[in-house]
């Protein structure tokens, strides 16, 4: 039993180890065995916390990314009932050795954080990492998994715009626009980051049938020949060919050939 | 630029002198010693616009990186770029991918399955295809650098290991990068 209590995580409680290991009756290796569960699930909670609220500590920390728009978000730890809480938000690239705060999250009380302008960079990996503070006692550091926005961003449906000139239709695309990034300051676009590939589907209305009217990267398209006195509604959407994804349906627009 | 001009002075009937600046070229190449003329050092876009591999890497990638705790240290960052020109970068990036596969991947291969039988064969066909690229000029800071990654990853043991894995989604775009 003694030789049990040699197992290196206990090994910094120099005074708990020393405690009964002369005495063998069973009374007493009882209670060894209770002193052992109670080091061990102290030790356990107290792996990653140096205070050990880690209750307190907030799951499920991740970035959500919308067209680069990269917002941290977490839910409130288990011991939380109440209001009262707030938090403190540090991020980083990959590979650096500081964190940084976030100022604008630093005391927040809200359970998100924008970090868009924090990590602009979209081919390099980030971390973010929020902490809790409730009537006293700080948490743990809870830590985001590492975030690459290239690859985990969604992009929203393009901007359909429909100019109707005679028996053709023009329709107008835009990729959904990129946070504003002060560094550059350069008119980048969607574009420069992904191949990206513009679907048109068209649905005559008095068929009821859907066609591709168009798939391609020109972000103008003209729909020729189409029948008079009828009625069309277009539909687009954004692929993006190096990740096989593609981008929710835009709101239909209707028109009326006279 | 001193092969350019014998290049150029062939067209001008110089036909001995042509064929001996062929024959250095030809020796030059057959000794591997800086190759200015073509430096295969060049994948083919359509490897990367094959939405597959590139979700499985980086599927592969994001499985190692939630093993991987340790967020001070990167093998592919800024350090190793440090001091090489972008013409030899291919070649650098060729390097990593040779080790990463010989000493990473390959010996984990039965970790991260799925990914890892989906990713290995793909990267190697990669690999085959930089086997003729080859570095330009005095390569002895790549090398360094090279060897700096190397060692981080011996250093850190096992768990370098599984950072290089988690770290493969940057190898395949720094590929894409500079050698497309």
């Amino acid at each position: 039993m003694c030789e049990f209590l040699q197992f290196p995580l206990l090994s910094s409680l120099h005074t708990e180890r020393n405690i009964g290991c002369q005495t063998g009756t069973l009374a007493t290796m009882m209670q060894k065995l209770y002193l052992l569960g109670f080091l061990t699930s102290f030790l356990i909670s107290a792996t990653d916390t140096q205070p050990t609220h880690g209750s307190l500590k907030p799951p499920k920390v991740q970035f959500q990314s919308r067209n680069f728009h990269n917002i941290l978000r977490w839910q409130p730890g288990s011991a939380l009932t109440g209001n009262g809480s707030v938090y403190f938000v540090q991020y980083k690239m990959y590979g650096q050795r500081e964190w940084k705060n976030k100022t604008d999250c630093w005391g927040t009380t809200e359970l998100f954080c924008d970090l868009t302008n924090e990590t602009l960079d979209l081919y390099e990996p980030y971390y973010g990492r929020v902490m809790t503070a409730w009537a006293g006692s700080y948490s743990a550091w809870s830590r985001t998994p590492r975030f690459t926005p290239w690859w985990e961003t969604k992009l929203d449906p393009p901007f359909v715009t429909t100019i109707q000139v005679n028996t053709s239709l023009l329709v107008l695309l835009r990729a959904p626009e990129l946070p504003y990034r002060n560094q550059t300051g350069k008119n980048t676009s969607m574009e420069n980051y992904y191949d990206l590939v513009y679907r048109v589907f068209i649905t005559d209305n008095s068929l009821g049938k859907e066609q591709t009217a168009y798939e391609g990267t020109q972000r103008t398209v003209q729909i020729e020949g189409l029948t008079a006195r009828s009625g069309y509604c277009v539909v687009a959407e954004i692929y993006q060919p190096m990740l096989g994804r593609k981008s929710p349906r835009s709101e239909q627009r209707c028109v009326q050939i006279p | 630029m001193a092969v350019l001009q014998k290049k150029s002075m062939s067209f001008s009937l110089m036909g001995p002198l042509a064929a001996s600046c062929l024959l250095l070229i030809a020796l030059w190449a057959h000794e591997a010693v800086g190759l200015p003329i073509t430096s295969h050092c060049k994948l083919d876009v359509s490897n990367f616009q094959r939405p597959y591999f590139t979700n499985r890497t980086f599927k592969l990638a994001e499985e190692a990186s939630l093993a991987d705790n340790n967020t001070d240290v990167r093998l592919i960052g800024d350090e190793l770029f440090q001091g090489v020109n972008r013409q030899n970068r291919c070649y650098l990036m060729k390097q990593v991918l040779n080790f990463t596969l010989a000493e990473v991947l390959i010996p984990h291969s039965d970790r991260f399955q799925p990914y890892m039988q989906q990713v290995v064969p793909f990267l190697t066909k990669l690999s085959n295809q930089l086997s003729l690229c080859q570095i330009r000029g005095d390569g002895q800071h790549i090398q360094k650098n090279i060897q700096t990654l190397k060692e981080t990853v011996k250093q850190l043991g096992e768990s370098g290991e599984i950072k290089a894995i988690g770290e493969l989604n940057l190898l395949f775009m720094h590929l894409r990068n500079y050698c497309v």
